[in-house]
């Protein structure tokens, strides 16, 4: 009871730091897979961010080409999100994160071609969290 | 794009030969460490180098040593094969019949007068320079006149000369008196003659492999029997799996098998460098890390490591074989070697 209590507040925890410190808006905290209703290994949280917050490098080319030719301007809209809360003292292992990734559908993605991902949301104790891309599978980095 | 290239090189290449040296993995051969890197997208690190950085230009040099992961994957492509050198060089020189041996022995002299030869060449074009040199010197010096010359000056440019001459004098000294000799001994028999050229110490056993007819400059001698090789090749040649695997080979193969090439990971903390292509063309992508599918990871090594990545423009990359029996839902994940590894990037979400 209390491994699940500790897991509740941290994504109440990574929930208002979303809503109140990053302005996410849509904000819910999901205890059962979209996919087929049963339980996830660990609540996750969906939100939008108030703009977008990943493009794979492959795209962004793809952008810059097609509105270089046309001239308009890049509009940026913002894609539904994935968070795992989590805890900086945690384990994990590489199952545990397949599990996790394995009980997410695809579909939120505005580019289904590309491997899913999520963002950890990593608390501290003094409650500093901080937010990183994991991708299933090998993704290129941004910047290279 | 690597893929490609493995499959068309493939079939028109002999089976590249990895020396084992107490339990090392070397290649000698310039040709091979070219074909590997090219098309089977292995670079590994240059004896020289520093292990932490394995890609300084100048200190590179021959052999190059291959990490066991390496070997391992060259040996299940079935493009390279195994020798363990202090096995296979005594039962091959026990085994030698005298041409062979002949040849053999006479393909080191013509090594060592090929390298006598560059010698004199260089020696040639380096001894006129430094004449020429003192020549000047001692001009400048007569004109400037007697008058300003003091002894510490004079001391000073008679070390200088001394140097010079002692450098010439170290030339000199190394070349043998049999040099003179040259053309008289081309004419013996070549077992008997004297020890001319350089003395050259074989670094490897490959030559001992080439049949004579291998050497065009020397006299055709008859041809080494096809079996040659045959009974000493099951001795020699160690069995199909690399002994000193490291835990990391799937994810290893894995990428390998994606066409990256891989470096040694010490610089970043890490297992291997990943590199979208040739180490000399490209950045790496990743720094990769080899878990076990059950071990513990840390979520403040996660948390660091993509932030070193991310640092350095890389991405943090997490992966290992599943062990399990779990079904595989990632798509296109599976290896195709059977063993299926999950592999996860981290990058900092800038947020």
């Amino acid at each position: 009871m209390s491994v699940s209590d500790h897991v509740r507040q941290l994504a109440g925890s990574v929930f208002n730091n979303l809503k109140h410190q990053h302005d996410w808006t849509q904000l819910q905290i999901l205890t059962h897979s979209p996919l087929d209703n049963s339980p996830l290994p660990r609540p996750i949280i969906s939100g939008l961010p108030p703009r977008r917050l990943y493009l794979h490098p492959d795209d962004q080319i793809e952008i810059i080409r097609s509105h270089r030719s046309s001239g308009e301007p890049m509009e940026e809209k913002p894609e539904i999100e994935w968070v795992l809360p989590t805890h900086l003292a945690e384990k994990w292992t590489l199952k545990s994160f397949a599990s996790v990734f394995d009980s997410l559908p695809s579909e939120p993605s505005p580019t289904p071609g590309r491997p899913k991902r999520i963002i950890l949301a990593t608390i501290h104790d003094d409650s500093t969290v901080v937010y990183y891309f994991m991708h299933d599978g090998i993704v290129k980095p941004r910047q290279n | 794009m690597a893929a490609v290239s493995v499959s068309v090189s493939g079939t028109d290449r002999a089976p590249v030969r990895i020396s084992k040296v107490a339990g090392r993995y070397l290649l000698f051969d310039i040709d091979d460490i070219m074909h590997l890197r090219r098309h089977h997208n292995i670079c590994s690190v240059f004896v020289g180098t520093t292990p932490q950085n394995p890609q300084q230009n100048i200190f590179m040099g021959l052999p190059v040593e291959l990490m066991p992961e390496e070997a391992q994957v060259l040996v299940d492509k079935k493009v390279a094969y195994i020798f363990d050198d202090g096995v296979f060089h005594p039962a091959r020189l026990a085994t030698l019949d005298e041409p062979t041996r002949r040849a053999y022995l006479q393909s080191l002299k013509h090594e060592g007068k090929m390298a006598q030869l560059v010698a004199e060449e260089s020696k040639k074009q380096f001894v006129p320079k430094v004449k020429q040199g003192k020549k000047k010197s001692k001009a400048s010096r007569t004109e400037a006149g007697p008058a300003v010359e003091d002894p510490v000056e004079q001391e000073t440019s008679t070390v200088g000369e001394k140097d010079v001459e002692d450098t010439i004098d170290l030339f000199d000294s190394s070349t043998p008196a049999s040099l003179t000799s040259k053309p008289k001994s081309i004419n013996n028999v070549p077992t008997k003659a004297e020890p001319e050229g350089y003395f050259v110490t074989p670094t490897t056993t490959s030559a001992l492999l080439l049949t004579p007819t291998v050497f065009p400059h020397l006299p055709p001698s008859p041809p080494a029997e096809p079996s040659e090789c045959g009974g000493l090749s099951t001795a020699a040649v160690t069995p199909a799996s690399v002994d000193n695997l490291p835990a990391s080979y799937p994810l290893y193969a894995h990428l390998q098998d994606k066409g990256y090439y891989m470096m040694p990971g010490l610089r970043f903390g890490c297992d291997y460098n990943v590199y979208p292509g040739d180490p000399l063309r490209f950045h790496s992508h990743f720094q990769a890390t080899h878990v076990g599918w059950e071990d513990e990871i840390t979520m403040l090594d996660v948390v660091t490591g993509g932030r070193l990545g991310t640092n350095v423009k890389k991405g943090f990359l997490l992966g290992g074989a599943v062990t399990s029996s779990e079904p595989q839902t990632a798509e296109g994940e599976t290896a195709g070697s059977g063993d299926a590894v999950r592999t996860f990037c981290v990058e900092w979400a800038a947020m």
